[in-house]
């Protein structure tokens, strides 16, 4: 994907942290920045929506249950926006634990799946996989 | 409240967590974030409301600016900003009304319909004024079509000091000297009258955004300015706003915000867009509803 | 110069005519038209007379539009009535409108107070996970009484994040020594212990 390519031709991938916890965004980005990322944030879909239409990214965590734009209403918001965004890869993080959860995230354009709560190790490597640096 | 000498010998202690605790607050509430290097100037802000509210510490200020007692939050943002109106103020947004708005909205006119566009609050009048001589110098198409331009206000003094047309000649600060020349005369050495022909050009009414019988009254519009107030509302009074000012537009008709203010904290009405100069937020077009 | 003027009463004029009666506006909240059933459900904002009538579309209602604008209308009422109404959609299998819900009764803490502790004991974590967010706007003292309450029990890892994130910002240091049990409770589990000992720095120095 371009994308990801020419950001890490500029050196470092970028990850937007969707979550409207604070301490679970500031949990992240320490995770991210000390692996190498750059990380931004933002705290429901409208927001990550503006984020994505303003800068490149090479992943984008969100969280399912966040007041005024869920979540899976902000995937299916980036699925059915204009090319490279539309495409950025998301890797959704929530507490929503059960089979069905896991496929309407699925049906809404999701990528990948945790449940948290997420370790930092296990955020670190499914993050360095979905931007394809080697960590 | 105290007496000013006990004022200046009570340190309140204000700890760098107390700090965090109020930046990510201030985030969650109005979008507007701070990186550390901006941390020092949060704190010398701070201090001034700490002391103008006659807090005894950072929690009681703390408690006051959560419930947000005597509009303090937008006290507080103020205090980080510069207030002073003048004319060409956030001009990438005028620079992204012509080059992309615009366009846009016309795809969607038919023949001898007037462009709309609302700036409310206006306060004294920049903001419309500027929308006007920004459309005349930089819009080609600008003798093509029929414009309107209203603002409106709560302030009724405001509103008369717009349609006076007088201003300081701060105010001109980031205007060019030719459009100074051309759409103000001076009347002494610090006040300057604007031209006529402009002044009439624009609409001038009171109006209450929360109030739906007011708003009511405003239809079909293409674009509205709606700068640096939303923000400042409680949570039912930005929603109700938001409802408003979506049935003042038409489908597919655009909204600015102010610099600092997101849709992310008001409504989800709004679709988000992004353009070169400026994100601005559009009423889905009308097949875009599902009924 | 290009510009027009087309002069726009001052006086609303709308408001010369009798206002639209209850009737006529219940009968919009059930047309057909979502144009209609938007006009009818913001006609009704605040009136404590069409909650029932108000909760009843919100059941029914597909489009988001006009579901916020039934929330807001039911919102503005902010009565117990209003949470009622509210209330069930923190159950509901859409993250849309959980989150619509959410928004429209975090404006309401006042109101809301009352049905805390039920919220806080419900068998479904997923509820006491959006109610220990509705706490947020509650006065400091208050907030940080019940979130300890829940904290001093609670089991599910995820809901005392969401309670471990509100006492971050309204808690006083009465909820120190809850937060040190809870920490050692969880010590084992991802991202508890950071969340923990982040707004135990944040509140320590805060009197209750």
């Amino acid at each position: 994907m371009t994308t990801v390519e020419s950001n890490r031709d500029a050196g470092r991938a970028r990850v937007l942290i969707v979550d409207d916890s604070s301490l679970v965004r500031l949990y992240y980005r320490e995770t991210l920045e000390g692996a190498g990322f750059e990380v931004e944030q933002a705290i429901n879909g409208i927001e990550a929506m503006e984020k994505v239409l303003a800068e490149p990214f090479d992943l984008i965590v969100v969280d399912v249950n966040m007041p005024r734009m869920d979540g899976l209403s902000f995937i299916r918001a980036l699925r059915s926006s204009p090319s490279p965004v539309a495409a950025v890869p998301t890797l959704v993080i929530t507490t929503e634990a059960s089979s069905q959860d896991r496929e309407d995230a699925r049906a809404a354009g999701a990528n990948f799946y945790l449940v948290k709560p997420v370790s930092d190790a296990d955020l670190r490597r499914h993050v360095a996989c979905l931007t394809g640096t080697s960590r | 409240m105290a007496p000013p000498e006990v004022q200046r010998t009570r340190a309140i202690h204000v700890t760098q967590e107390d700090v965090r605790r109020l930046c990510e607050f201030l985030y969650r509430r109005t979008g507007m974030s701070f990186d550390d290097n901006k941390r020092y100037y949060i704190d010398r802000r701070l201090a001034e409301r700490i002391t103008a509210t006659a807090s005894n510490s950072f929690q009681s200020y703390f408690a006051t600016l959560r419930s947000d007692a005597e509009h303090e939050i937008e006290h507080l943002v103020n205090a980080f900003t510069v207030n002073e109106t003048y004319f060409y103020r956030e001009d990438h947004q005028l620079r992204c009304m012509v080059s992309n708005l615009l366009d846009d909205i016309l795809r969607r006119k038919t023949t001898g319909e007037s462009i709309r566009i609302w700036s409310i609050p206006c306060s004294t009048g920049e903001e419309p004024y500027s929308i006007a001589m920004w459309l005349m110098e930089n819009w080609s198409e600008v003798d093509k079509y029929n414009i309107e331009i209203v603002g409106s206000d709560i302030d009724t003094r405001a509103l008369k000091a717009a349609a006076d047309g007088v201003y300081g000649t701060r105010a001109l600060m980031r205007l060019p000297r030719h459009v100074i020349e051309r759409y103000f005369g001076r009347i002494d050495g610090n006040q300057v009258r604007i031209d006529p022909g402009l002044r009439d050009s624009v609409q001038f009414t009171r109006v209450n955004l929360i109030d739906a019988r007011d708003m009511a009254l405003y239809r079909d519009f293409d674009i509205v300015f709606c700068r640096n107030v939303l923000i400042y509302f409680d949570d039912a009074s930005r929603r109700i706003a938001a409802e408003n000012l979506y049935d003042c537009l038409r489908p597919g008709g655009y909204i600015c915000l102010g610099h600092s203010e997101t849709m992310s904290r008001i409504s989800t009405l709004f679709r988000v867009c992004r353009f070169p100069d400026a994100i601005v937020y559009q009423r889905p077009e009308a097949d875009h509803d599902d009924s | 110069m290009p510009f027009v003027r087309r002069e726009i009463a001052t006086t609303p004029v709308v408001s010369k005519a009798p206002d639209r009666s209850l009737e006529t506006h219940l009968a919009g909240l059930s047309s057909t038209d979502s144009e209609a059933r938007w006009s009818a459900a913001r006609a009704l904002g605040g009136r404590a007379d069409a909650v029932a009538a108000l909760a009843e579309a919100l059941a029914t209602e597909q489009v988001p539009r006009v579901r916020e604008a039934i929330m807001t209308a039911v919102m503005r009422v902010g009565n117990e009535a209003s949470v009622l109404a509210l209330l069930p959609y923190l159950r509901s299998q859409d993250a849309g409108l959980r989150a619509t819900a959410i928004e429209a009764l975090q404006a309401l803490p006042d109101a809301i107070a009352p049905f805390m502790p039920k919220l806080l004991a419900d068998n479904d974590a997923d509820v006491r996970l959006l109610a220990a967010e509705l706490v947020r706007n509650m006065p400091a003292k208050d907030a940080t009484r019940i979130l300890c309450d829940l904290l001093q029990n609670e089991q599910a890892a995820n809901v005392c994040a969401a309670a471990i994130d509100v006492l971050a910002e309204v808690g006083t240091r009465d909820a120190v020594p809850v937060l040190q049990a809870c920490a050692a409770r969880f010590r084992d589990t991802p991202f508890l212990p950071f969340a923990i000992s982040t707004t135990i720095a944040r509140i320590s120095n805060t009197e209750g």
